[in-house]
């Protein structure tokens, strides 16, 4: 069974790096650069799960978590922040609007993202 | 007779003219005493005018009695509204509550040194009061006001920078270590032994450069005074039992034996920032570890001192040399001796761990003797138990 996960990211190298690890595990994966594409892609795609990046373009990701977890069509998506922002008060806005976890990039390794979706997809 | 009359009068207008002569010059002095005053008081508000500080002058009862022009204007008030009039009506207006407050106790002023206030319209100013001992009248309060507003932006700033710079710099040592990690993972391709043992190697150095960026943001955090988030009542034991046990790896890599001794009885709670007091007791442990040969032992010692906890961690290790024990907690210092025998290091790791246990209102020290080893004590009050919970 494929997992579809919906990666919302505007730097193209770490995009790539994150849908090639989801990838050869057998995950299938679409991709947002900002925030915009973002919510839209959560409505079309219905993912079982998303990474959200929190500075982007446009829209930044406190507000696609909020407008996602506010319409009822997509509010049960589970959503896990994967930014660089890790302050403890950016960890308590996120997780109060929300997600279900909240990671910082530079303390995860793909392996450990991996692990963090695969035990909330069970 | 006539003679005898006449003799008199002329004693007496002898004497009136003496009398004259004695008032004109006390006149005289008069005349040149009121104009030294006035050429003290020209010259003291000339000083007055041109300060860049506000300042204000009070009698015992709070009355204005002179202003200069920049308190005016901080106070966004004219001469004649301000002088006659007690300093705390003036100061009513909710955007002074800050002033005012400072400066009030009970029904008088309070002497202030150099204290920061908010007043409004972006405007920070740093206040003193002063006790003026006069000769004449009771006792007068001079009030100074400096305006610090664009050192605090100044300030703002740079702190600012540093945390944005770090952030931006999170970026791409992420794409670093996902990459290298990939690589290890074998998720492009297999690779060779010696391709794996110098991708861990690069692995380890970006490591290093995380967690430096890590002590950036620390100390931004706490230059911008906002560094204690939530805290928490719990028990100092607890926290020491978590970071030694996630120490596990690094006791076991250099071979070190920790003992730790905690008081029989729980101690009563603290009341701290989890996080930040793990990271304490782990700066701690890591220096200790750090600086201390293969094999050698390591000593954790938590007392109950009553009103507060006291922590204790005794190494065997390099020391501190006597002439830099001084400058142990200054941003980026570190010991000679340390910089010969271990490369890393960012110099924050003391800094930051004085600047909690103070935010907690503990104390930190150390004693040191070099070759020999190093003890660091802190401590940390204990919650204070309400009447009702006894």
């Amino acid at each position: 069974m494929f997992k579809k996960i919906l990666l919302v990211e505007d730097d193209k190298f770490l995009r790539e790096l994150m849908s090639k690890k989801l990838l050869s595990l057998g995950y299938e994966v679409s991709t947002a650069p900002d925030g915009e594409t973002g919510i839209e892609m959560i409505k079309s795609e219905k993912p079982e799960v998303v990474l959200l990046d929190l500075i982007l373009p446009g829209i930044n990701g406190f507000d696609v978590l909020e407008k996602a977890k506010k319409d009822p069509e997509t509010a049960n998506i589970p959503v896990v922040i994967l930014s660089n922002l890790g302050q403890s008060e950016d960890i308590e806005r996120g997780l109060k609007l929300g997600a279900k976890d909240f990671l910082v990039k530079a303390h995860f390794t793909p392996q450990e993202i991996v692990n963090k979706l695969k035990t909330i997809l069970e | 007779m006539d003679t005898r009359i006449s003799n008199i009068i002329e004693n007496k207008e002898d004497a009136l003219r003496r009398v004259r002569i004695a008032l004109l010059n006390i006149l005289e002095d008069t005349e040149d005493a009121r104009k030294i005053a006035v050429d003290e008081r020209n010259k003291t508000m000339a000083i007055l005018e041109n300060l860049t500080d506000g300042i204000l002058l009070l009698d015992m009862n709070g009355k204005v009695e002179i202003v200069s022009p920049m308190a005016r204007e901080f106070l966004k008030k004219e001469e004649n509204e301000i002088v006659g009039n007690n300093f705390f009506d003036l100061v009513n207006d909710e955007k002074f509550k800050e002033l005012k407050e400072l400066l009030k106790e009970d029904e008088r002023i309070k002497a202030v040194h150099r204290k920061e206030v908010d007043v409004g319209d972006n405007l920070s100013l740093e206040v003193s009061s002063i006790f003026l001992k006069a000769e004449s009248v009771d006792k007068e309060i001079l009030i100074i006001l400096h305006d610090i507003t664009r050192d605090k932006l100044v300030e703002k700033m740079k702190t600012e920078f540093v945390s944005i710079a770090a952030h931006q710099l999170r970026t791409p040592l992420s794409a670093i270590k996902w990459t290298i990690k990939m690589m290890l993972d074998g998720d492009a391709g297999k690779i060779t032994e010696d391709q794996k043992d110098l991708l861990e190697k690069t692995y380890i150095s970006n490591e290093r450069m995380i967690g430096l960026i890590n002590d950036l943001l620390n100390v931004t955090r706490i230059e911008e005074g906002r560094f204690l988030y939530r805290q928490e009542k719990i028990q100092l034991e607890d926290i020491v039992g978590l970071v030694v046990e996630s120490s596990a790896e690094l006791l076991e890599m250099r071979k070190i034996k920790l003992d730790i001794d905690v008081p029989k009885d729980l101690m009563p709670e603290v009341k701290v920032d989890k996080e930040k007091m793990s990271l304490v007791v782990q700066n701690l442990l890591e220096n200790a570890v750090k600086y201390s040969k293969e094999g050698s032992e390591i000593k954790i010692i938590l007392e109950n001192k009553g009103s507060e906890a006291l922590f204790k961690i005794i190494d065997k290790g390099v020391g501190i040399p006597k002439n830099q024990q001084e400058r142990i907690f200054t941003k980026f210092f570190r010991g000679d001796n340390v910089v010969a025998l271990e490369t890393e290091g960012s110099g924050l790791g003391l800094y930051t761990t004085k600047n909690i246990v103070e935010a907690h209102k503990g104390k930190i020290w150390f004693e040191s003797e070099e070759n020999k080893g190093t003890t660091f004590y802190f401590t940390v009050p204990f919650v204070k138990k309400s009447m009702n919970e006894k």
